[in-house]
């Protein structure tokens, strides 16, 4: 019941929320310089019909207005510019779907190897594993994902050419999902490692050893579980982040994915697209945020949800 | 022993019989090659004749769709939907007859009434080509299905160059009533009347397109199948090259080219320009209305210097119009005009410069107002930074301010600056495209206004006779490098990857790729 209660209410905050993101952006994004239809050739006749076709000459209060009671519809307009013609909603679909696929396999590449390696490397503090395991989780965090992906690029396609150079060949998924998953793998791996090491000093782990169990069990079943909640704290926003895509990655390997448009609709000055792939994302954080506080209900039944 | 050895014999002639049956099917269909392609991103992927205006776009519709005119393998413009056209004597009714087996990807025929609409639906969409025809056509008209008149405010020597760019091929008014905006963004959303009709678009990944069988001539093509990747990256287009995946290219980065040049990487003529604007609006600065101003500012500028810098191949800049126009005695245009300051002597030129700003009043920039040059991207800026730089060495300029503005366009537009970018791209090889953008002051943005000049120009189109055309033409160059609404600084090259040790036969035009003539070697 009161769990219930607790999501009702974070649902409707979610609402207001996304209310507040959408009105700011809308006047925000109206009061960037330029407009969708910048082309140096353009008449002037041109212009102006294109402007008064999609509205954009109407004062910015009616546009809003015009936007949200579309919106109610479940209709986000037209591209202007990056898929010019097509509807935003049918954008939004096709290319989550393709980050979708992507991120959750980097998601679950980034959780196994970066939880795996933190516990090896909290259990073997200050030994060789740990070492080795701190150099790269400290490289793989401070490497930009540019370098990232233009290194596996040139290695794995260009000079090794043992995979494609672009998602959309056979096996070209690889390249993206590693760079999408160094940085989360390398960030889980440190943070898995600090809050393994703050637990292990733990008295009721003591409690357990003295009462014969084995280390294996001390580690991955009583001590693992309790380190888990700062991963889980990041693991909402990361999974909200990497299922929808990354522009490095996306705009390098060449992937039909959604992370490229958090950039490029705003540089071309796509208003529609800027609203849709805002409220989108939006809307997926808020909801994995509450994903996350349900989480920790479960993995500590002693976190009280208000 | 001997039966089974027959039997066997037997068999394996009828397994070879059996086998050579798809082999001998097959051979008919590995004539035609398939071949992966790049030419940019998905924004730039826009098929809708009416509103497109990137090269990425405009190329792919000269595979997809057909004009009365088209580009031939030369890149020559040859009729196309049309078998035959009459011309008036006084060079303004032209009546076309169209081809008898031309159709649509669904099987309907092509009609006059397709052109019309095509025609019409381009005025209305308000595209950047709205105008292409309407500049020069004042009425056209389908008398019956297969005759289209088109009636001409003026005789138009460029006419067949304007009927072969995309903007003025057919348009289907069904499949546009029906989709409206979503016209040609997905296969369905459209018919092609053209070598090649879509089958699969997986957007920002990939366009294929399959050669028609009942396109005319689709015997004579070679290339069946076009997978038209859609790519944002500079880096990911060399890489896919490099790897092979990719056989032609638009986009090759600058600080790679030194590298390719001689591994793929052709350059050719840009058919273009890159100036520096004057506003000489009512919104303009007063001193840069002052003619000595502008030529001082323009004779002062280290083109040599800028060019060599950038290391692309770049040609220096003196005249309006770009190399590679020659007539028939093979002499280039450029050569044939008149440059437009001394190219051979920079430090003389720099001396004229002083004095002309001295005669306006600025001796040693002493007393030379505040103002601002305009650029749109870092590259301009680049350029930009270092024209002013000359200005200030060379004239003791030093209040002009480089400044790279989001709002560009608008700021061009509505005359809110003192100097500007200004690059031209000639959108067909016909130098009238060139001067037609200081023609009024609708393009340019100059505000340069010459009656002398658009006389000119008018007269230049008006004949088909080249060398007469050719004076008009010197004609303008003259007037331009007298008034200077702009100064030219360079014309820079287009260049693109391709794979010339496997294949041969692509056509590149002011800036448009097509590979309907592309053979395997």
């Amino acid at each position: 019941m009161q769990t219930a209660r607790y999501i009702i209410k974070r649902v409707l905050l979610a609402i207001i929320s996304l209310f507040a993101i959408i009105t700011i952006t809308f006047f925000l994004m109206n009061l960037m310089p330029g407009d969708p239809f910048m082309s140096e050739k353009a008449s002037e006749e041109s212009r102006a019909i294109l402007i008064a076709k999609y509205g954009l000459d109407q004062p910015v209060y009616i546009q809003y207005i015009r936007y949200l009671k579309n919106l109610f519809h479940g209709d986000m307009g037209t591209s202007y510019v990056l898929q010019k013609g097509r509807a935003v909603t049918t954008i939004i679909t096709e290319s989550f779907s393709v980050s979708l696929s992507l991120g959750a396999r980097a998601l679950l590449l980034a959780i196994v190897c970066g939880i795996t390696l933190g516990c090896i490397s909290g259990l073997c503090k200050d030994r060789l594993p740990d070492s080795i395991i701190r150099v790269l989780s400290s490289l793989g965090i401070s490497m930009p994902g540019y370098v990232v992906a233009s290194a596996l690029m040139i290695l794995l396609a260009v000079n090794l050419g043992v995979l494609p150079v672009t998602y959309s060949k056979p096996g070209g998924w690889i390249m993206p999902m590693i760079t999408l998953a160094i940085y989360p793998t390398s960030y889980l791996t440190r943070l898995t490692r600090a809050s393994i090491l703050e637990v292990m000093n733990q008295d009721y782990l003591l409690t357990e050893r003295a009462k014969g169990m084995s280390e294996f069990v001390v580690v991955f079943v009583h001590a693992l579980k309790n380190s888990l909640i700062p991963v889980i704290t990041y693991l909402g926003p990361l999974t909200a982040s990497i299922l929808t895509g990354g522009f490095v990655a996306e705009s390098v390997f060449n992937v039909p994915g959604l992370g490229r448009y958090f950039v490029s609709s705003i540089s071309s000055r796509d208003y529609t697209m800027i609203m849709g792939v805002t409220i989108f994302y939006s809307a997926l954080i808020v909801i994995m945020n509450l994903v996350c506080d349900i989480l920790y209900k479960i993995v500590d039944p002693r976190i009280k949800l208000d | 022993m001997k039966k089974s050895k027959k039997m066997l014999a037997a068999l394996l002639a009828l397994g070879m019989a059996a086998a050579s049956l798809p082999m001998s099917a097959m051979a008919e269909e590995s004539e035609k090659i398939t071949i992966s392609v790049t030419g940019g991103s998905e924004d730039s992927m826009q098929l809708n004749t009416a509103t497109g205006s990137y090269l990425n776009g405009l190329s792919a519709c000269r595979h997809l769709f057909e004009g009365l005119y088209k580009l031939d393998a030369n890149g020559d413009v040859v009729l196309g939907q049309a078998a035959s056209v009459e011309t008036s004597e006084d060079g303004l009714t032209w009546t076309f007859t169209l081809r008898d087996d031309i159709t649509w990807s669904d099987g309907e025929p092509v009609t006059a009434d397709d052109f019309i609409f095509g025609f019409e639906n381009l005025e209305a969409q308000g595209g950047d080509y709205s105008s292409l025809l309407s500049d020069v056509a004042s009425s056209y008209e389908a008398p019956d299905e297969s005759t289209v008149v088109i009636t001409l405010d003026a005789p138009c020597s460029f006419l067949p160059s304007v009927l072969a760019f995309p903007s003025t091929y057919p348009v289907r008014a069904d499949y546009v009533e029906e989709y409206g905006d979503a016209y040609a963004t997905d296969p369905e959303a459209a018919v092609y009347n053209g070598p090649y009709a879509i089958t699969s678009w997986d957007h920002e990944a990939q366009v294929v397109m399959e050669l028609r069988e009942d396109y005319y001539d689709a015997d004579s093509i070679s290339v069946g199948t076009i997978n038209w990747m859609l790519m944002s990256e500079e880096s990911t287009a060399l890489a896919s090259f490099e790897s092979g995946d990719i056989m032609y290219s638009d986009m090759c980065p600058d600080e790679e080219a030194a590298r390719m040049e001689g591994n793929g990487l052709f350059y050719t003529a840009g058919n273009n320009n890159y100036c520096v604007m004057f506003n000489l609006g009512e919104n303009g600065n007063d001193v840069l209305k002052d003619a000595n101003v502008r030529k001082a500012l323009s004779l002062a500028i280290d083109r040599e210097r800028i060019i060599s810098i950038r290391d692309l191949n770049d040609e220096l800049g003196y005249t309006l119009a770009c190399s590679g126009y020659t007539n028939d005695e093979g002499v280039d245009f450029t050569d044939y005009a008149d440059p437009w300051y001394d190219t051979e002597d920079y430090e003389a030129n720099c001396e004229l410069a002083k004095e002309l700003l001295a005669e306006a009043g600025y001796a040693d920039g002493e007393g030379f107002p505040a103002l601002t040059y305009i650029v749109n991207n870092d590259s301009r800026k680049e350029i930009a930074e270092s024209v002013v730089n000359d200005w200030k060495e060379v004239l003791g300029i030093d209040t002009i301010t480089v400044e790279k503005t989001e709002d560009f366009s608008a700021a061009r537009r509505e005359g809110n600056y003192d100097l500007a970018y200004f690059g031209w791209y000639m959108d067909y090889t016909d130098l009238s495209n060139m001067y037609s953008c200081l023609v009024g002051t609708e393009n340019a943005n100059s505000f340069y206004s010459s009656e002398e000049y658009t006389a000119a120009y008018n007269a230049a189109i008006s004949t088909a006779d080249q060398a007469e055309q050719w004076e008009y033409y010197k004609e303008l160059e003259a007037i331009l490098a007298e008034d200077l609404p702009v100064t030219v600084i360079l014309h820079s090259m287009s260049s693109y990857l391709f794979d010339d040790t496997n294949y041969e036969g692509l056509v590149y035009s002011c800036g448009n790729f097509v590979f309907t003539y592309v053979t395997a070697l």
